[in-house]
């Protein structure tokens, strides 16, 4: 698909065919637009992507289960179409404890009270409650991740408008409702939880959702609007499991189609190293080649600080603008191990007529204290010594992504800080990964002697070569100062920068949580706007 | 109820009790204010504890006191007297120090010592900050909104609120909304980068609070602190002469001028509650009281599980307020002492012994101060704030000796299981000391008498449940309209004619004085409705 486009002058162009980028071009070509997509890697997806890590074995290198994709978009896109086929495990979390017990949750909310009945018939009655519970409160979220953040400093009528839609939203919530949510949202989700949970591992399922990519611990305050946003999407405490057939790259392969077919084109392979600016408008950018390009609008899915303080020379920005970015909070904390293995690894926990949970993801980080532990490491930039692990096997759902018999494991490593006290990234991988590979055979004793080949990917690779600035994997902390109306700055929330021309689409905009392709929507509405305009 | 003996009973004869019956009193209502200690003002009294020597035995210094409470009550003519307190002097491990005064061009000089960017940056941040502080006053003297309501005088608040904030300018409205939902540190981040300055600056994000300088929410409390204002003036603090009992102590006599009656050693066993309504109290010695309204400036652990019988709340309101949390995390250590400490980093007897001292060398020495909280230890190297009121005020200390009073964090009142209080205060005390004997090693040959409070003491001597001195956290999810639950931010309770009055009710901790005159402003509302 990477042909050189003969034409120099550009309607609308893409930089970075992320799935937002692809969200956003897929729109605009809808609309009779020509959007082009230039991707620097050889292939499009940007952390949505599968690879060949192991001769045979291939793995989500990122994201490794299907995020709350609007449905909305996945019906615009009719991403099946295109290729898409989702795989739904049976189980979505299996929490491992040291004491060999597992605590099993099944999409079903019946069947994981069940389940947690066997651990506290307190929490079981209580696990459906809160369910319920995250589920009305999270709906006016849900309602707001599609909307763009209004002006608030002159809001128009259409602004008000949404804001009353969202006012009466937030009414039909009901008094109890209403004060949950204003009380949940900056409260820290270790006291959210044992409000309503006393068995330890329960809580410290649900709470990993809220730190899960952030630099927040579950006692910080505010780690409880994380676990809201991503509740919006996905209600279920702990979320569902999905994975997408033939991994994630096969979602944001239908979604680069799916673009192309309305008409969009995509260039891989190649960087924009500039974005040329005149007079305070885009006009065009520059590419790695030295090739230049004209563009008419030109729509940004890196991250706010790589688009405008990295491809902008400065002059043509505010000094303040420029300090309230560099200030923008993007401290990476994720790795990511994909391991090739020999044979499937026994979990004694998870075994016999429980091994099903193997298929769905599996948690490591037993209690609050133990998650809390492994942020303490991050704060004084050290590597958990006692990682949080997320863990999965696709290749059980999926098996094409590994020669028969044989497995391929994908681990998120939380805490692994950006930036390290001792040491750089280069010298601390392997190290990184001998920790993580000791934690995991606590649970799964056999596992070390059934790796192949590991692939490690520390923060500094999640920026060096997927263009994460920070190596955050969310384009910028999901904190309530980087929220709607302030994401990624207070008066810049809706998708324009200061720049004439030049847009946002990325992750580092609203609402800016996981594979949910809605910053790029938006985007793409709020671009139309304006380009009808002229 | 033409029966009652008094218009009003107040619970407690803490700062807040008394301006609530001072307000109540000024209005013409006969006001009764019980207090279960031999002593008035709750957190903030002065005692002998030692022959010669009075104590601020737990609150130390005043600022947030509402000018407007100064003014109506008259206090100055009461006998309050503030005396300046002036500057934060902060001793490091590597012998160097920081020193900030009120004095604009020392303070610029010294900043610029340790960075240049700094000193500049610091009058820049004194603006805003003061931009805030001006934005957010006017709330603090406000009646929360319900924000749950279809009721249109509600709305409209909210409303003024937001019209206030897009009156601000953008810099000013991206401050707030940070203030508001930053960590101290993150939000200093941003404007410093001088170690120590940051870590000195973030503690006032944390006293009282369980939380670390780097725990969002903490900017808020910052800027609650920063709100300090003496004559006009903000960012002043000072000391009240004679201890900070003499606040309460100017309170209580305009109460009583006003007509308020107040009884010492007379703590109440509960409220008494027909029908839904509060009739009076009985008292310890089963003495019974009666009144039209009661109006408790006790915590609401305190006025709700401990003073009434169950079954005259709804469970929903009782499971609300065991949530609220209340997390004492504070210690305190009085001394009297046989001269003044010698600090190693600036030696001798001067003017920096003056104003605060904190031992707060770094953000890592603050946060790693919070780790051991976390898991129920005692910081085995706290955060102290310090001050020696005997070289402002001589009139609390024999000539020639002094009076140290250090307010230390973390000391949760959690401890890890095993562990408890009454065997660790020891533990603590000598832990304090030995921090404070790194940086001023002749310390431990001047103490002359030496008091440690624990937050379990708190709780038992001054009725602060788990020894929060806020009387519950001021974190943002028990803030304003949240404060202390959902749907009772208005001072009123389920309960007709029961209201609160105290530091758990909106705007919070502090001797700041407005929850008292806010609820007493509300009880004449209702009062000229009804009876």
């Amino acid at each position: 698909m990477a042909q050189n486009s003969p034409r120099a002058n550009h309607d609308v162009v893409i930089i970075g065919g992320g799935h937002n980028g692809l969200v956003t071009a897929f729109y605009l070509a809808r609309a009779g637009h020509k959007p082009l997509v230039l991707e620097r890697r050889p292939q499009p997806g940007g952390a949505a992507v599968t690879e060949e890590f192991h001769p045979g074995f291939r793995c989500s290198i990122l994201s490794h289960s299907a995020g709350p994709l609007r449905p909305q978009i996945i019906s615009d896109m009719q991403l099946e179409k295109h290729g898409l086929k989702m795989l739904a495990t049976e189980t979505s979390l299996a929490a491992l404890s040291p004491d060999g017990r597992a605590l099993i949750f099944y999409d079903e909310v019946n069947k994981s009270a069940k389940e947690i009945a066997g651990f506290s018939s307190k929490d079981a009655p209580r696990f459906v409650d809160f369910q319920q519970a995250l589920a009305r409160i999270s709906s006016p979220i849900a309602d707001l991740m599609a909307v763009t953040p209004p002006n608030i400093d002159e809001p128009s009528k259409g602004d008000v408008w949404e804001m009353l839609k969202t006012g009466r939203a937030l009414r039909g919530l009901g008094k109890k409702d209403l004060y949950r949510l204003l009380r949940w949202g900056p409260m820290a989700v270790a006291d959210l939880v044992s409000e309503f949970f006393e068995t330890e591992l329960l809580r410290a399922a649900v709470a990993a959702r809220g730190i899960f990519g952030t630099f927040l611990g579950p006692w910080s305050a505010g780690s409880s609007l994380a676990l809201l946003l991503r509740a919006a999407g996905d209600p279920h405490p702990v979320g569902t499991t999905q994975f997408a057939a033939g991994g994630m790259g096969a979602l944001t392969q239908a979604m680069g189609s799916a673009a192309q077919q309305a008409g969009a084109e995509i260039r891989c392979g190649v960087e924009v190293i500039e974005i040329r600016v005149k007079d305070g408008v885009a006009t065009g950018l520059i590419l790695s080649n030295g090739e230049e390009i004209s563009a008419r609008a030109i729509v940004s899915n890196a991250d706010p600080r790589r688009t405008l303080l990295g491809l902008i020379d400065p002059i043509h920005l505010a000094p303040n603008f420029v300090a309230k970015l560099q200030h923008y909070r993007m401290p990476g904390t994720l790795a990511k191990i994909n391991l090739a293995l020999s044979v499937l690894p026994t979990f004694p926990a998870l075994s016999a007529e429980r091994k099903h949970a193997l298929a769905g993801r599996i948690h490591i980080g037993p209690d609050i204290d133990y998650l809390e532990h492994a942020f303490d490491d991050s704060k004084y930039g050290n590597f958990s010594s006692h990682p949080v692990l997320e863990v999965v096997i696709p290749s059980l759902t999926d098996p094409q992504l590994a020669p028969s018999g044989r497995h391929v494991m994908s681990i998120y490593v939380q805490y692994a800080p950006y930036k390290l006290k001792n040491g750089d990234w280069e010298s601390q991988r392997t190290h990184l990964c001998d920790t993580v590979i000791k934690t995991l055979a606590e649970y799964a004793p056999d596992l070390p002697k059934s790796i192949l080949h590991h692939q490690i990917i520390t923060p500094k690779d999640l920026e060096d070569t997927y263009g994460l600035t920070g190596g955050h994997i969310f384009h910028g902390e999901l904190a309530l100062d980087q929220f709607f109306t302030m994401r990624p700055l207070l008066g810049w929330a809706r998708y324009r920068t200061p720049i004439k021309n030049l847009f946002l689409c990325g992750s580092g905009t609203h609402p800016g949580t996981g594979l949910t392709g809605a910053s790029g929507a938006n985007a793409a509405r709020e671009i139309l706007k304006d380009l009808r305009g002229k | 109820m033409p029966n009652s003996k008094y218009d009003v009973i107040v619970i407690g004869g803490g700062h807040n009790g008394l301006v609530n019956a001072a307000y109540l009193a000024r209005a013409g209502k006969k006001v009764l204010v019980l207090e279960r200690r031999y002593v008035l003002g709750g957190a903030a009294v002065t005692e002998e504890l030692y022959p010669g020597f009075k104590f601020s035995v737990f609150s130390y210094v005043v600022s947030l006191l509402r000018p407007e409470i100064i003014r109506d009550l008259d206090l100055p003519r009461h006998g309050l007297e503030i005396l300046p307190l002036d500057g934060t002097f902060t001793p490091m491990p590597s012998g160097d120090y920081l020193w900030r005064v009120n004095d604009h061009g020392k303070t610029h000089r010294e900043i610029a010592r340790h960075s240049k960017t700094d000193a500049e940056a610091y009058d820049e941040f004194g603006k805003a900050m003061q931009a805030m502080c001006r934005f957010v006053k006017p709330i603090l003297s406000m009646v929360p909104p319900d924000p749950s309501t279809l009721n249109p005088r509600a709305l409209m608040k909210l409303l003024f609120l937001g019209k206030r904030f897009r009156g601000l300018d953008i810099e000013d409205q991206y401050n707030q909304v940070q203030l508001m939902t930053m960590s101290a540190v993150d939000f200093l981040d941003q404007w410093f980068e001088t170690d120590v300055l940051k870590a000195t600056m973030s503690a006032s994000g944390i006293i009282g609070t369980f939380l670390g300088v780097r725990s969002p929410g903490t900017a808020y409390v910052l800027l609650h602190h920063y709100m300090g204002e003496i004559d006009g003036a903000f960012r002043s603090w000072g000391f009240a002469r004679g201890g900070t009992g003499a606040i309460s102590n100017a309170i209580a006599d305009a109460a009583r001028e006003a007509g308020a009656e107040i009884r010492t050693e007379a703590g109440i066993a509960s409220i008494i509650v027909k029908n839904g309504s509060a009739k009076g109290v009985v008292l310890a010695n089963g003495d019974e009281i009666y009144a039209n309204v009661v109006s408790s400036s006790v915590d609401p652990r305190l006025t709700f599980i401990n003073f009434i019988e169950k079954g005259n709340l709804p469970d929903e309101f009782l499971d609300e307020i065991s949530r609220y949390k209340f997390r004492g995390s504070s210690g305190k250590v009085n001394l009297a002492l046989d001269a003044l400490p010698d600090f190693k980093s600036l030696p001798g007897v001067g003017p920096h012994l003056r104003g605060a001292i904190s031992i707060s060398p770094s953000v890592e020495y603050m946060e790693r101060a919070y780790d051991d909280a976390k898991y129920g230890n005692f910081s085995r190297r706290p955060y102290i704030d310090m001050v020696i009121p005997t070289l402002t005020d001589t009139s609390i200390a024999p000539p020639g000796k002094h009076i140290m009073s250090c307010f230390v964090q973390y000391a949760p009142y959690k401890l890890r299981p095993g562990t408890n209080w009454d065997d660790q205060k020891e533990a603590f005390g000598d832990n304090v000391i030995n921090t404070i004997a790194e940086h001023a090693p002749n310390i431990k040959d001047i103490i002359l008498f030496k008091q440690v409070l624990t937050p379990l003491d708190l709780e038992r001597d001054f009725g602060l449940s788990e020894g929060n001195i806020f009387q519950g956290e001021l974190s943002l999810e028990q803030l304003f309209f949240l404060r202390p639950v959902p749907g009772y931010a208005q001072f009123r309770t389920p309960i007709k004619n029961l209201y609160m009055c105290g530091s758990a009710t909106h705007p919070g901790g502090g001797i700041m004085g407005a929850p008292g005159r806010l609820a007493a402003l509300e009880i004449l509302k209702d009062y000229s409705g009804s009876a």
